[in-house]
């Protein structure tokens, strides 16, 4: 029932951030339809769509609702509107029960009878809303206990009880089953007979022709095309994302791989984490790539004693092992070198010295004191290696570069001494020349006998420095690349395929 | 400063190291490089050092010669080793590679102990002699006009030996990378042997200390793309390293981050 309208429509919209921008983009969506918005990560989805939401005005274009151009200044602007943005995490009272939280906004509009709240006629309503999406969750329980798919669900049905003529999902479906994903996508096609219209953020290109009419592909920050979903071919959909590909300047050497040091068998943690199963050499970078939510860190977070697997084996050396706290994993020779450093690794307010000694006080002590003498020698041990700049041990580390704050971090970690490092989103938002610098210290520690787990969202440098690669997709591993054999198309097409 | 204090300071660093850059003397002496050649010209004639590409190695009383000097691996500036590791872990067993005639590539010649069942083609004498004392690997010197600065061999003899071969890698070490990525070396002849050793070569690996970067030498080699990989020390200034890895070319260095394991 698409009109000859766009219920939205955005022209030549432009919107800088740090580090990022979205340029020229041109996108609509009529009522009644969907509209797919596919790209990699970081490629500017999930910032498009706020801006559609009324998160943040653009710097320059014009957005029309309805053929008018509009301003939207805030969220309570754009839920007057009826645009409902679906988040990745949904938001929702844990306490309440599961029809109370469905009901929440129209409480009083729903579930009066005579002018008093009736609980019965709130669970008889939310059964029947449940019937019509053919959703199986008992209205009654309270919201605490939904699983991750079941929240999206619910989250759903909230949408298709308010009257939301735009609804924007953010990637619902990835940690759903195929089941669950059925009720989604019937959930969707009553919207849209409803004359909803539709955004569907979507890492999964096998979903996309199952519940898109149209299809936008995003590519650092502009919209490399626009296609019906009909006859849509997968292949030229993946180079549309891709863009070109740098394997070449990344300074791999072919490693001398050695036994056996890291056993991981069937490692599971529910919901997310299914089964995984893999072995790590010595000398060798091990790649794991995928998409947000395909359990990457969380696999990182198992391997480190972060959080404990609800099942599944892991072996280090000959040796099966369990880890309740990092300090296991640390003394079993593996350190994590965690993403995002600014909320996991560094401590802004301190200095430089107090940064890079702070995982591995141990070796420092002395009886009841620190041996401060061997601590400042040998953070400047490290700080000439990796060559941080300005490297003062007083200096304040949150004034640091980002490249430099991530080089303290890796010595933070070497310092540990491990065989076995896991390096999550190790380059992230540096510049080159550290970059460089990093690359080159993962060839010093595989070459002497280390191993490394690079896991990262930036496929080309996957591509470029890890031996082996393993594409987690929906928590599973969803295909093992030589590095030969490994391209950016079939890690891609791995990644955003499940089953 | 007179003649006479700076043969002094000459003798005296001589002894200390053993062998020492012209550079290093110029800036120690606060004099020219010309200067110092012309010292270091004299001294030679006196039977005091012998000189070498871009400096001087000392003649030990004892007989020790200045080859062998040179051969003496921990004289050798660190720098040099590190680079000469990560060139080591770019070749296998049983590989036919060429080294060309330079200070860092002599480590590397040094190193190939490592591996065995080499075939290292090679005009530099130092490597050559080098490589002699290995018994698992072959060499092959390529013959022809002796440069006696560099101790290496030259010239249309050496070109029409290079002809017969074919490497799976070059290691090519030159004497400047300039600000806009040219690569120089010292001389024509060893321009010419270098750019016909390509045409042999399957891959290209550069060999440039950080030293040796923002320094133009009398001849070029080529762009950076001469290159299918660079290798040089960690210290080397991030523009050069931002630089490189825009053009696609991937930088090697030897950053000693394994203190161990546990």
């Amino acid at each position: 029932m698409i009109t000859t309208q766009p219920l939205v429509s955005l022209q030549h919209i432009y919107k800088n951030f740090e580090g990022f921008q979205l340029e020229d983009v041109s996108i609509d969506v009529y009522p009644g339809e969907v509209h797919v918005l596919v790209g990699e990560n970081g490629s500017g989805k999930s910032t498009l769509m706020k801006l559609v939401a009324g998160w943040f005005p653009p710097d320059r274009g014009e957005v029309y609702w309805n053929g008018r151009e509009i301003h939207t200044k805030s969220l309570p602007d754009a839920r007057k509107r009826n645009i409902t943005y679906m988040h990745q995490e949904i938001q929702c009272f844990e306490n309440l029960t599961v029809a109370e939280n469905l009901f929440f906004r129209e409480l009083s509009r729903h579930t009066r009878r005579r002018g008093l709240f009736d609980p019965n006629l709130l669970i008889a309503k939310t059964e029947q809303v449940f019937r019509e999406l053919s959703i199986p969750i008992a209205p009654n329980i309270p919201f605490s206990r939904l699983g991750f798919a079941e929240r999206q669900m619910v989250s759903a049905a909230k949408s298709y009880i308010s009257d939301a003529q735009l609804i924007i999902f953010d990637e619902p479906s990835s940690a759903m089953s195929q089941p669950e994903r059925e009720v989604l996508f019937h959930i969707i096609q009553i919207l849209k007979n409803k004359g909803v219209a539709i955004f569907y953020i979507s890492h999964r290109l096998d979903e996309i022709t199952k519940v898109g009419d149209r299809v936008s592909v995003l590519h650092r920050g502009k919209i490399t095309g626009t296609t019906s979903c009909d006859n849509l071919d997968e292949s030229s959909l993946i180079k549309m994302m891709i863009g070109e590909v740098h394997k070449e300047r990344y300074p791999r050497l072919p490693g001398q791989r050695g036994k056996v040091i890291l056993s991981v068998s069937d490692l599971t943690f529910e919901p997310i984490l299914k089964g995984v199963s893999f072995d790590l050499r010595q000398g060798e970078i091990l790649g794991i790539t995928g998409l947000m939510g395909s359990g990457r860190t969380l696999l990182a977070n198992c391997l480190f004693g972060i959080i404990s697997p609800t099942g599944g084996e892991i072996q280090v050396g000959d040796r099966a092992v369990k880890f309740s706290h990092p300090g296991d994993a640390m003394s079993n020779g593996i350190s994590l070198i965690p993403e995002d450093r600014h909320k996991n690794g560094i401590f802004p307010k301190h200095n430089l010295q107090r940064n890079m000694t702070s995982a591995t006080l141990r070796r420092f002590r002395r009886k009841l004191f620190l041996d401060e003498l061997f601590m400042n020698e040998l953070t400047q041990q490290y700080v000439d290696i990796l060559k941080i700049r300005p490297g003062r041990q007083n200096d304040l580390i949150g004034k640091y570069s980002g490249g430099n704050q991530q080089k303290v971090m890796l010595a933070k970690w070497l310092m540990n001494r491990s065989r076995i490092y896991i390096m999550d989103e190790p380059t992230r938002g540096i510049d080159a020349a550290s970059k460089i610098d990093i690359y080159n210290s993962m060839n010093d520690l595989v070459s002497k006998g280390a191993a490394i787990i690079l896991i990262s969202s930036e496929i080309e440098e996957t591509l470029g420095m890890a031996d082996r690669i393993l594409v987690l997709a929906g928590g599973k591993i969803a295909r093992e690349l030589k590095w030969e054999e490994a391209s950016k198309e079939n890690i891609i097409a791995a990644a955003t395929t499940e089953d | 400063m007179y003649a006479i204090e700076r043969t002094r300071i000459i003798k005296k660093e001589l002894e200390a190291r053993g062998q020492i850059q012209v550079q290093t003397l110029s800036s120690l002496l606060g004099v020219s490089e010309v200067t110092v050649r012309r010292d270091l010209e004299r001294l030679e004639a006196e039977g005091w050092l012998t000189r070498t590409h871009g400096g001087a190695v000392i003649n030990r009383p004892d007989g020790q010669s200045a080859l062998s000097e040179l051969l003496t691996p921990h004289q050798d500036p660190r720098d040099h080793d590190g680079i000469a590791s990560v060139a080591l872990q770019m070749i296998s067993d049983g590989d036919v590679i060429m080294l060309s005639n330079g200070e860092v590539n002599r480590r590397l010649a040094a190193r190939l102990e490592e591996r065995s069942n080499l075939t290292v083609l090679t005009n530099d004498i130092a490597c050559a002699t080098l490589l002699a004392q290995q018994d698992s690997n072959r060499v092959v010197l390529l013959g022809g006009t002796l440069e006696k600065d560099e101790l290496a061999l030259f010239g249309t003899m050496t070109l029409a030996n290079l002809a017969k071969f074919y490497v799976n890698r070059l290691f090519v070490e030159v004497d400047g990378i300039s600000r806009d990525l040219r690569l120089t070396v010292n001389s024509q002849e060893k321009a010419d042997l270098i750019l016909e050793a390509k045409s042999v070569a399957r891959e290209v690996v550069v060999i440039c200390p950080a030293s040796r970067f923002n320094h133009t030498a009398f001849f070029r080699l080529g762009d950076l793309n001469f290159a299918h990989r660079i290798i040089s020390n960690s210290n080397l200034e991030d523009g050069f390293k931002a630089q490189i890895f825009a053009s696609d070319i991937p930088l090697y260095s030897s950053v000693a981050a394994f203190e161990g394991s546990e």
